[in-house]
């Protein structure tokens, strides 16, 4: 851990130091990382402060990158991040309490009317900043790869299936001796965006199965609630035979197994790289430097992970407060750039593929 | 149990009655004990979980700038001093108008209707769960007249649930100051605004004084006002119009759902005895003071 934060910051502090002499940290190298970034990020590290409140499924990410800007900038910004949810984050941004939100989906029609009003008749852009896959961990002694599909998942969690060995799980599972056991399913009780994107992919791909609505609510038949993703993991965690879904990040921190998913041709592991694939497949709905994104949750493309949910950062486009929108923008900035985001990954995130994190970068650029 | 209602037993009342006395004694033992079992538990787990966090001199002395859940380092200076400053404006706003409000009720009001009817209004308001407190002061200040949220807004909402409790106590204090003593001041010519000011107050003072430590100590440990009307922060903020300023409620809230493996857990822990043991060290005070107060009467 320690590793891979130093030799981030070391990255960290070879680009700035040669992008931006005044905000250059101690020990840079030059050349050694500079030479993959398209446009480095040339931080003016403004004085002062901000408060961002919302998505907490963004949390780990923005923290991280709260740090590492603070650490590029030697403190000189306070940056705040609230992870109380995207409603709230929504609710206050719009009310005018907050600077920036984070929300796991864009802004809808009456919310991006509200936010227009609270950005002084400036429009509110939805960026596309953290990607934090869906895992569907499951915990069963001895097997350490468990291939599922989205029909089977949506049967398992509509109840449908009930045992581990049924014949449609070892039909994906040649070679692996499944238990008798029960699945016990775990969902999240609390209203939630992950419960919404998981109920999204599930309705696109299964829906002769998924019969329900999508909803921030859980729908699915059977199974046991859990407030939040840590507490979805650690009970997945404490109990053998179970199944249950969450952020990566919370499956990695609480080491649990993360099932392959069929996508038709082939079983596709949860990883950066096929979870970027998915992103590709995506298209963007908004217009201009609005990036709000459509994603196909249905894509058949080889070694696409299709279960993905982007949270978005919601920001004036102009109308903040000076000095506020600043450091909004500086910190976005970063946060865009290649090495605020490759160090998501080892917290259980995924990059933004180039294409769409330098339409970001543009975006953030344009914020007035 | 053992009730004497068959033959055996009326015959051998010693007996019965020894096995119900045995019984009933068991059982009044056996609640004691899991009266405590809960306090201790949570005495044991707390510190066995939260003693290595605390020990460190930076959690003392630096706030969380710089860390994440998975950074370790860092302290809970700015959550300490988030939770002393909100409870000292708590306290600054409350105790004048609680005090002076017991002494109306008391001093110049006994007995009237009027009396009657704050008495009766401040036992509805200790009566107000602290989320309706604070949705009340949200309402008014953040929704109608467009403040932004702020420390100060917190501790209005604190200066709610602290009124009626010192007010209350205040009040009972001042009932207990003899009513000899206010005549004899009143047969030597004092005012009555001076009796109060030299002599009621000074007797009830450390009545009143652990009234005001105990309502305090009470307010501190509250969180739904703390989640609405000021948000959490990771830095350190001394301006009391800031609008995010960490506590150490807020600090545990934030951090209760990192996963066991990360430093932000640790922190949790850590967050959770330094409360216990601020509240502790209120609650001590207001012994101390309860005592020092019972040595000067004699």
């Amino acid at each position: 851990m320690t590793m891979t934060v130093k030799s981030k910051l070391a990255a960290a502090a070879a680009l700035s130091a040669l992008s931006l002499a005044a905000c250059s940290s101690t020990s840079a190298t030059t050349g050694s990382t500079a030479a993959s970034s398209a446009a480095p990020a040339a931080l003016a590290c403004p004085a002062g402060q901000i408060t961002a409140e919302g998505s907490s499924a963004q949390s780990n990410a923005i923290q991280e990158a709260i740090a590492a800007y603070n650490d590029a900038c030697k403190n000189k910004a306070k940056i705040e991040y609230n992870p109380t949810g995207s409603g709230a984050g929504i609710k206050n941004f719009n009310a005018g309490l907050v600077d920036f939100a984070g929300s796991d989906s864009s802004l809808k029609t009456d919310e991006a009317t509200a936010a227009k009003a609270r950005c002084k008749t400036n429009d509110a852009w939805n960026l596309p900043m953290v990607v934090g896959p869906i895992a569907f961990s499951y915990n069963l002694k001895g097997v350490d790869k468990l291939v599922l599909n989205a029909d089977v998942l949506a049967k398992i969690f509509q109840g449908q299936i009930t045992t581990w060995n049924d014949p449609a799980i070892a039909a994906l599972n040649s070679g692996v001796s499944l238990p008798s056991d029960k699945i016990v399913v775990f969902y999240r009780s609390d209203e939630s965006g992950t419960t919404e994107n998981v109920s999204k992919y599930l309705k696109a791909t299964a829906p002769s199965v998924w019969t329900p609505d999508t909803s921030k609510a859980w729908k699915g038949v059977g199974g046991e609630g859990k407030n939040k993703s840590s507490g979805v993991a650690e009970a997945v965690k404490a109990t053998s035979g179970s199944l249950g879904y969450m952020e990566w990040s919370y499956a990695r921190d609480n080491k649990l197994g993360i099932a392959q998913i069929n996508t038709g041709s082939a079983a596709v592991e949860l990883n950066s790289g096929s979870v970027g694939k998915a992103l590709e497949a995506a298209t963007i709905t908004g217009t201009g430097n609005d990036l709000a994104l459509k994603l196909d949750y249905a894509t058949k493309a080889a070694g696409a992970y299709p279960a993905v949910l982007v949270t978005y950062e919601i920001v004036c486009s102009a109308g903040l407060d000076t000095a506020k929108s600043a450091i909004v923008k500086d910190f976005l900035s970063y946060f865009a750039s290649q090495e605020g985001q490759a160090g998501l990954e080892s917290l259980g995130y995924a990059p933004l593929p180039t294409s769409l994190r330098t339409k970001v970068a543009s975006a953030v650029q344009a914020i007035k | 149990m053992s009730a004497p209602t068959t033959m055996s037993s009326l015959t051998a009342p010693r007996g019965s009655r020894r096995v119900t006395d045995v019984v009933v004694r068991g059982l009044v033992y056996l609640s004691g004990v899991i009266a405590v079992v809960p306090l201790v538990w949570i005495l044991i787990t707390i510190i066995s979980k939260g003693l290595p966090v605390i020990l460190s001199a930076a959690w003392w002395t630096q706030d969380l700038a710089g860390t994440t859940d998975r950074r370790a380092g860092g302290g809970a200076l700015h959550a300490i001093i988030g939770t002393l400053e909100i409870g000292l404006i708590t306290a600054v706003v409350a105790v004048p108008i609680a005090v002076l409000g017991a002494i109306f009720l008391i001093e110049y009001a006994r007995g009237t209707r009027l009396a009657r009817g704050v008495s009766f209004m401040v036992d509805i308001l200790s009566g107000i769960p602290s989320i309706v407190a604070a949705l009340f002061v949200f309402a008014f200040l953040i929704t109608i007249l467009h403040f932004d949220r702020s420390a100060i807004a917190a501790a209005l909402s604190l200066v709610l649930l602290m009124l009626p409790t010192v007010l209350r106590s205040t009040e009972e204090m001042l009932k207990l100051v003899p009513d000899s003593l206010r005549e004899a001041a009143y047969a030597l010519g004092i005012p009555k605004w001076r009796t109060i000011l030299t002599v009621v107050i000074p007797t009830a003072f450390s009545g009143i004084a652990t009234g005001v430590v105990l309502g305090l100590a009470r307010v501190m440990g509250e969180t739904a006002p703390l989640l609405i009307l000021v948000a959490y922060a990771r830095n350190l903020y001394l301006s009391p119009t800031s609008d995010t300023m960490a506590t150490l409620p807020t600090m545990i809230n934030t951090g209760r759902d990192v996963a066991e493996t990360l430093a932000g857990y640790d922190r949790v822990w850590g967050a959770a005895l330094t409360l216990i043991l601020l509240v502790m060290g209120l609650n001590l005070l207001a012994r101390w003071i309860a005592r020092a107060g019972r040595l000067k009467d004699r």
